[in-house]
């Protein structure tokens, strides 16, 4: 009952910062000089037609955007929720769901793949390493977690791109090979995406890697000096059942509460590598959008499908931690 | 005639059987032409003139995989023996190098789907004529003929008989017919019919007495209507059969037909396979409505073109041979040779250049700019790729909005001093040396290019010094002066000047935005740069956004007398290089919107409809031509800075690939060193 309500306040608040993104995404949409009406209609002057202020004015009632601006952004917040719909980009004038289409997950699911990659790797690695007395070993962790978060990722990616172009004749890039471009998903594509989509893993998951690599260390560091460690130690608890237990426990706590902030640091890096390995997904996309083409409708849904993603992996990692942890559900509830 | 189709239908099958190495007409190509004496145009032959030329019978052969292409095409019923597919009359074309082998796919990198596209467009594109290689002599393509009447306000065209669009229905001249009457000047299509299907401002009359004929009436002279159909990306057909089901003015049910196939009307349905734009990159059903394909009968409208579209996404397009195309070669294979066309979409010109350099385009010159040269010509080797460098025909030109909304900047922008002191801050010796590697021809704009004997030098040179003190004292008399005291130069009401310089790589190169940035900057007008898409940047430059135009621009003479785009307001159409978007408004609007021109923009709009109609080379023809010159050059609406070589890229595994005259779009493109009988071996 009580784990039920603490599952309902939190699903509660989740949808409350959606809805409060949406207004922050929306509003910034708005800021962007020139609207869907004007370019729109510069568009149709290619057809020859003679546009004039009322043209424009009659294209802005069309599209609603004489509307107040809550009026639209509940609109536009209402087509999201209830029907699934971005509406259409105003610069390629296509729909933007069918624009996106599988562009969203997979970029999801490469930040994701990242993401886990970097866990699978940094949780054991960091614990371990944390106990551990070996300097070879610390010291060749600690150039490696070091280069990856000094490394920029763009620079990663084109010294990869580069070796690869120089030793093998390929660039490594795009997402898929020619024949599977267009072709519907199948374990053949997937195959294929996977042959390409490893860099991308790979560069983002390095340095997520090396970031988390040295949180673990040093929560585990932090934690396993406590009394209550040397205690079960003087129990006669030793070795890893020793680590897993007792520090580590306390120190995974805060590593999955920023699961969330991880995925959309991953996130936020992922347009640039995307760009320079000539990904064609969401983020390649999200930068377009942005920095080059002023398409404000297709940067909204972009950013506000990432927001959503990462507002769910923080209810999904709250419940986790309510589920481990019985004192987070206490907490809350007060 | 019906005794030598029989004839030609035996010869044709028994080669089928044996193989096309028993053509008994000699492979006559361009290196080589076998003692067999030029036709009337030169590269080609119309079918009886070939074998009356080499005192032989043509057979022909097609492509062994054309079946498996076929099948590709939705829609298309299973195909009909060779003989049935092309006309009685194909276009034999000479190869340039060597008889072709069919097979492979043609690799090509575009920015987006409507947006540095127009390079590929060409390589399947095809028109009533066509300029040759010569860029001088017009010579037949889908017409194989035509006649002027003497004072040039008839143009008779006389199409092949039994030529079949991509699906196999006929090609007639009511397709021509039905492009002008129904689609070119039909408001609920175009609202304005295209400068280029008037005269002087007055639509033709298309008259058709028989299934091959198609006679334009023009209201006044124009003799340029004829290169008009050499150079447009506009083709003077369209598939009446398919296009016209949906027509209310051709099909009683056409919207009940299109409602049914779930179109709110049969406009829509036009609206869907025909973009309601000449222009023939315009999405298909396949990207605009990819939900209701299972319903359509088709997934784009038929062609005449050498490939038929199968695929598109925002990510890249797909074709296949067009197993109805019209022309064969000198030992009577079928074109074209290439089996599959394969466009990727790739916005980011550095990428394009590493994809280049990499070998992973089969053929590119759009877009490149004299500034990749070394990069390209550095990687021919290894890339096995050639670079041709080329001299353009357009330039680099800067434009200021001389109807901004902003009245301020309008004033400012709209004095003829502020414009000049602009173009000679330029110093156009340093930009061609450091960005044109000292290739470049410094020139002003003057809107013909190359000049016609018309031109007199002086204008060539206008405008065109290095004198920032000079540059200086005019800004200073316009009263764009710096009041703040921040180091840069004010607008004349106290409000800071920033030029915003906005540019996409397709219409000019990065490096020449900078520098131009810096010089401007030197004489005290601060001025930022960003790179945009090219959608973006025609978006907010017709959409009247931007404070500096920057594109490419310039064009033949001989084009120019069948297009006055250049010459009116806002001088030029969507895509390329615009200026005073409310003037537009004005003249469109007969004076009831927009920003009324100064004089001499309404000298030029007449000057142009009556030079067009004027015979050429007479005296007043040249009086005429020298006033728009003037005009527009000594106005400086547009900026020039040089005329410079662009590289052409080529993968060495494309085969009968001559040496380009120019690289430049006014041709359009490969159109006249044809793409069709080009091969690959690798």
């Amino acid at each position: 009952m009580q784990f039920l309500q603490f599952a309902l306040t939190r699903a509660f608040m989740a949808l409350v910062t959606l809805l409060t993104v949406s207004l922050i995404v929306f509003t910034l949409m708005e800021l962007v000089p020139g609207s869907c009406a004007e370019r729109y209609l510069a568009f149709k002057n290619t057809q020859g037609s003679q546009i004039t202020i009322e043209d424009i004015e009659a294209e802005e009632r069309r599209l609603g955007l004489d509307r107040p601006f809550v009026e639209r952004w509940v609109g536009w917040v209402g087509n999201v929720f209830i029907r699934g719909e971005f509406g259409d980009s105003c610069i390629l004038r296509l729909d933007i769901n069918q624009l996106l289409a599988d562009k969203f997950w997979i970029s999801l699911g490469i930040c994701m793949a990242a993401l886990i990659l970097s866990y699978a790797i940094a949780v054991p690695i960091g614990i371990i390493s944390a106990k551990s007395t070996n300097a070879w070993t610390n010291n060749s962790l600690r150039l490696v977690s070091y280069l990856g978060l000094a490394l920029p990722n763009f620079l990663l990616a084109l010294i990869i791109m580069l070796f690869s172009t120089v030793m093998f004749g390929d660039s490594l890039t795009g997402l898929f090979s020619n024949e599977y471009r267009d072709a519907p998903w199948s374990w053949e594509k997937f195959q294929d995406f996977l042959s390409r989509a490893w860099l991308p893993i790979f560069i983002l998951g390095w340095s997520a890697t090396a970031f988390a690599l040295q949180t673990v260390r040093a929560l585990m560091l932090d934690e396993i000096g406590k009394l209550y460690v040397t205690a079960a130690a003087a129990r006669g608890v030793t070795g890893a059942r020793l680590l897993w237990r007792y520090p580590a426990r306390h120190a995974l706590g805060p590593v999955i509460n920023s699961l969330g902030f991880d995925l959309n640091r991953i996130f936020n890096e992922l347009p640039i590598v995307a760009l320079i390995l000539t990904l064609t997904e969401a983020g390649a996309l999200l930068f377009e959008s942005l920095a080059r083409s002023n398409d404000q409708q297709l940067a909204g849904a972009i950013i506000f499908l990432l927001t959503a993603s990462i507002v769910l992996l923080n209810f999904v990692t709250d419940i986790l931690l309510a589920v481990l942890d019985p004192r987070v559900r206490r907490g809350l509830m007060g | 005639m019906t005794l030598k189709r029989t004839l030609t239908l035996g010869v044709a099958s028994f080669t089928l059987m044996a193989g096309a190495a028993f053509a008994n007409c000699p492979a006559v190509t361009v290196a080589d032409p076998m003692g067999v004496p030029p036709g009337a145009f030169p590269q080609q032959y119309e079918l009886s003139e070939f074998q009356s030329a080499a005192n032989c019978t043509l057979a022909f052969a097609e492509n062994p995989a054309i079946a498996e292409l076929n099948g590709r095409i939705k829609g298309n019923p299973d195909l009909p023996p060779l003989a049935e597919r092309l006309p009685e009359e194909p276009l034999v074309v000479a190869p340039y190098d060597a008889i072709g082998t069919y097979g492979g796919t043609l690799h090509a990198l575009s920015n987006a789907p409507e947006a540095g596209t127009s390079d590929f467009l060409s390589v399947r594109h095809v028109n009533l004529v066509r300029y040759s290689d010569d860029l001088q002599t017009i010579v037949p393509n889908v017409a194989k003929g035509w006649e002027w009447n003497d004072d040039y306000t008839e143009l008779t065209f006389f199409l092949r008989k039994g030529h079949k669009w991509s699906d196999g229905a006929p090609f007639t001249a009511a397709d021509v017919k039905f492009w002008y009457d129904n689609l070119a000047l039909d408001p609920n299509i175009n609202e304005k019919p295209k400068d280029y299907v008037t005269v002087a401002g007055q639509p033709m009359t298309v008259e058709t007495p028989d299934e091959t004929t198609v006679v334009f009436k023009l209201p006044a002279p124009k003799p340029g209507l004829l290169t008009h159909f050499a150079t447009h990306f506009g083709q003077g057909f369209q598939p009446k059969h398919f296009l016209g089901q949906f027509h209310p003015a051709i099909s009683a049910d056409a919207d009940a037909y299109a409602q049914s196939l779930g179109f709110d009307n049969g406009y829509a349905a036009i609206m869907a396979y025909y973009g309601n734009s000449d222009w023939t990159d315009t999405g298909t059903p396949m990207l605009n409505r990819p939900d209701s394909l299972d319903v359509l009968p088709k997934n784009a409208m038929p062609t005449l073109e050498s490939h038929f579209i199968i695929s598109e996404t925002t990510e890249g397009r797909r074709f296949v041979a067009n197993p109805y195309f019209f022309m064969v070669d000198t030992a009577g294979n079928q074109l074209p040779y290439i089996n599959e066309l394969d466009e990727l979409f790739a916005n980011d010109q550095e990428v394009r250049l590493l994809k280049l350099v990499n070998g992973e385009a089969d053929y590119k010159t759009q877009s490149l700019q004299i500034a990749d040269a070394p990069l390209l010509l550095d990687g021919q080797e290894k890339g096995d790729y050639t670079i041709q460098l080329k001299p353009k025909i357009s330039m680099h030109t800067v434009s200021f909005n001389v109807t901004s909304e902003d009245e301020g900047k309008r004033a400012v922008f709209g004095d003829l001093r502020f414009r000049k002191a602009m173009s000679v801050a330029i110093n156009r010796q340093e930009l061609n040396d450091v960005a044109y590697f000292g290739l470049g021809q410094i020139q002003q704009y003057i809107g013909f290019s190359p000049a016609p004997e018309f031109v007199d030098p002086k204008w060539l040179t206008y405008a065109t010094e290095y004198d920032p003190e000079g540059a200086k004292a005019m800004l200073d008399e316009v009263g764009v002066v710096d009041a703040n005291g921040d180091g840069f130069r004010d607008l004349p009401d106290g409000r800071p000047l920033v030029l915003n310089l906005q540019f996409a790589t397709q219409g000019i190169a990065g490096q020449v935005v900078e520098l131009i940035g810096q010089y401007w900057k030197d004489v005290g007008i601060n001025t930022t740069v960003k790179e945009v898409t090219p959608d973006e940047y025609r978006s907010a430059q017709s959409s009247n956004q931007l404070d500096v135009g920057l594109w490419e621009k310039g064009q033949p003479l001989g084009i120019i007398l069948g297009n006055n785009e250049l010459w009116v307001p806002p001088f030029e159409n969507y895509f390329a290089h615009r200026v005073g978007m409310k003037w537009a408004e004005w003249v469109d609007s007969n004076g009831s919107a927009g920003i009324e021109p100064p004089d001499y923009v309404k000298s030029l709009i007449a000057d142009i409809n009556a030079f067009q109609s004027t015979p050429s080379g007479t005296p007043e023809f040249n009086e005429i031509g020298a006033r728009l010159v003037q005009n527009m050059t000594e106005n400086l609406l547009f900026i020039g800075t040089a005329i410079t070589p662009d590289p052409i890229y080529r993968r060495n595994a494309v085969k009968n690939f001559p040496e380009f005259k120019t690289a430049s779009y006014e041709y359009y493109r490969t159109y006249p060193y044809r793409a069709h009988q080009w091969f690959l071996s690798e």
